[in-house]
């Protein structure tokens, strides 16, 4: 396999955090490759630092040390501009808490990454309506944020983070905020789009439910990977 | 490949975010409103005073530009005269109305006082055209021709000399020769004018009457009244080429004290708004950070899903300025509304002797000019604008993975 046919590849990455000036080590060196089409489950307690991880592959934190590159590109050449232009045209983001934008409807927070990316109106209503349909609650598309359940405003989130075909859609703790039915639902929604779309997913959970759904888990214990299974996706 | 600016629902987020806080908008919005209006109407107060100001020293035989010869300010006699041929008629542009005088210091004496006085010898239909005389109440006959041997006097002054229309009065003054020159004459009419001491002052008869008791064709003064009070230097360098042996000035040079005050009003107006827009900016900034903190968690994920820090700021900028412009149109709304119920006037005649002195009458009328609302419209926008800086700022320098952790 190529160097380019991986999504993401980290090698020797480190994060130093200092609190109160004591160095705390989120990341202790990590390296670890993501290929094209993966459904991975970064898990671990709290502080293991998967978030930290998911963070820095997102371009939402820097490294302290080594590289991450996302698609081919090393992030640590980026500025911060060019970091926010990544993030808006190749990875997709889904929160533990959804935030939405409050006073745009389910058709508009779905449109709203489009229109930052200048795509037309007519193009734009009608992916979002598709996506929108697609993942169940097109019925929904005018109602608010508020207007809506924790499920269902997840599902928004989901079709906010892949409406525009990003090359990877990171999920920190997805279903932090849902009850089991309404995680079981996303699981699968997340499992199919990785399926039938071919979209890599990483995501960052410590839900024994989301890591049964991943195709490979990673674990993570004080910054540093200490396992790395591949397991056949199952429900 | 560069990131789009979604001016249009920027701009729909911008309005839901203000109707999502309604009743702190409403209050921020009501607060503008007031100052706007507030503003707009102490500064046509002030336009007004300042109108009157200019009406008042022009129409109090000043003028807006006056040939004297050169000396009588200090000297003001006969002597101090010129000659002007029957047929002159001034060449300015934009004159409204004109006439010569012959002005000169007197006594006039009843049968029970005697005052000192101006005396003003006056060809009547001229001076109606740009004096004060064209708005006095006059009890009797005004005078009929620079040849009426009759005077016109004050109230205040026939008061003074308890004397009445009709009674004979003596003018006493000194000639071109240096003598002292007296006469009789009766009285016409009594004028009641905006303010005593013009009343006290000023005693009017005909030119030819008054030149003939000084026993000169000289007269001491050329007045000329403009239609528009920014043609006055042009038309003083006219009068000075054509009276090049004579001094042509403008009012402002001619009552200097009165011209401060005209400048400080502008001043004034400018530390008024000042003052009111510094308060409002205080509130609209406080209002903003406030959204902005409130909205953090928001922005930070606005960032971190890829929204560059210039549209951020955009949206901040174009909230402050949609309440600033709302509030400023409906203030300035609200202030025409006012002064247009103003428009008869403020009756201060309760305090005529106290505002005598600062150019004004008992009737305040306000006056807005175009150029005040332009003024308080683009310099609103631009406090809006300034004030929402530091709110902007602060959104700017949201971190996304800090806000969003909270």
């Amino acid at each position: 396999m190529s160097e380019t046919d991986f999504v993401v590849q980290c090698r020797g990455l480190e994060r130093t955090y200092h609190d109160d000036g004591v160095p705390v080590h989120a990341l202790a060196g990590v390296d670890f490759d993501v290929e094209q089409g993966e459904f991975v489950s970064l898990a671990g307690p709290s502080g293991s630092g998967k978030s930290t991880l998911l963070n820095c592959i997102g371009g939402l934190d820097r490294a302290t040390a080594g590289s991450v590159t996302v698609g081919g590109v090393d992030l640590a050449t980026l500025s911060s501009s060019e970091l926010a232009e990544l993030r808006l045209r190749r990875v997709g983001f889904v929160f533990q808490s959804y935030n939405l934008i409050p006073v745009l409807s389910a058709r508009e927070n779905v449109e709203f990454i489009m229109q930052l990316q200048g795509v037309s109106a007519a193009e734009r209503h009608r992916d979002a309506m598709a996506m929108l349909d697609s993942l169940g609650i097109g019925e929904l598309a005018d109602r608010r944020p508020g207007e809506l359940s924790g499920g269902q405003q997840q599902r928004v989130a989901v079709a906010r983070a892949i409406v525009s075909k990003p090359v990877l859609l990171l999920a920190d703790e997805p279903s932090a905020n849902l009850d089991s039915h309404t995680t079981a639902e996303l699981l699968q929604l997340l499992a199919d789009i990785n399926e039938q779309r071919g979209m890599t997913i990483i995501t960052a959970t410590h839900d024994p439910a989301v890591m049964a759904f991943a195709r490979r888990r990673i674990g993570l214990q004080d910054g540093l990977i200490v396992s790395d299974q591949r397991a056949e996706a199952g429900g | 490949m560069r990131t789009s600016v979604p001016i249009k629902v920027l701009a729909q987020m911008s309005c839901r975010n203000l109707w999502r806080h309604r009743r702190r908008n409403v209050m921020l919005l009501g607060a503008i409103v007031l100052a706007v209006a507030f503003v707009l109407l102490a500064n046509s107060l002030l336009r007004g005073w300042q109108a009157q100001m200019l009406d008042t020293v022009v129409a109090n035989l000043t003028g807006h530009v006056k040939v004297l010869a050169p000396g009588y300010r200090d000297d003001p006699s006969i002597q101090r005269g010129f000659e002007l041929s029957a047929d002159y008629q001034p060449a300015v542009p934009g004159l409204d109305g004109w006439t010569s005088r012959v002005r000169v210091p007197g006594v006039i004496l009843s049968e029970r006082d005697t005052r000192g006085v101006q005396l003003v010898g006056v060809d009547p239909a001229q001076e109606l055209q740009i004096s004060f005389l064209a708005d006095v109440a006059l009890e009797g006959e005004f005078l009929a021709s620079p040849a009426d041997r009759r005077v016109l006097i004050g109230a205040a002054l026939a008061e003074q000399l308890e004397t009445r229309i009709g009674r004979r009065i003596v003018l006493m003054t000194q000639g071109s020769d240096g003598r002292n020159r007296e006469a009789g004459y009766r009285i016409a009419g009594i004028y009641r004018a905006s303010s005593s001491s013009l009343e006290k002052v000023f005693v009017f008869t005909g030119r030819e009457v008054l030149q003939s008791l000084l026993d000169s064709e000289a007269v001491t003064e050329l007045s000329i009244r403009l239609t528009e009070n920014g043609q006055r230097n042009q038309a003083k360098d006219v009068l000075q080429r054509q009276f090049s042996n004579q001094e042509a000035s403008t009012w402002d040079e001619l009552e200097p004290m009165a011209a401060s005050m005209f400048r400080f009003v502008d001043t004034a107006m400018l530390i008024w708004f000042s003052i009111m827009m510094a308060a409002l900016a205080f509130g609209l900034v406080n209002t903003l950070v406030t959204a902005v903190m409130e909205r953090n968690r928001e922005l930070g994920m606005l960032r971190a899903i890829g929204m560059q820090p210039g549209i951020l700021l955009l949206q901040v900028v174009m909230e402050s300025l949609m309440i600033v412009s709302l509030g400023v149109l409906l203030g300035i709304g609200f202030g025409v509304l006012a002064v247009h119920w103003l428009s008869e006037g403020i009756d201060l005649s309760q305090w005529t002797a106290g505002i005598e002195s600062y150019y004004m009458g008992s009737l305040l009328v306000p006056v807005l000019l175009p150029y005040d609302i332009l003024r308080v419209l683009g310099l609103s926008l631009l406090f809006g604008l300034l004030a929402s800086a530091f709110p902007a700022w602060r959104a700017v320098r949201v971190e996304p993975l800090d806000a969003m952790r909270r």
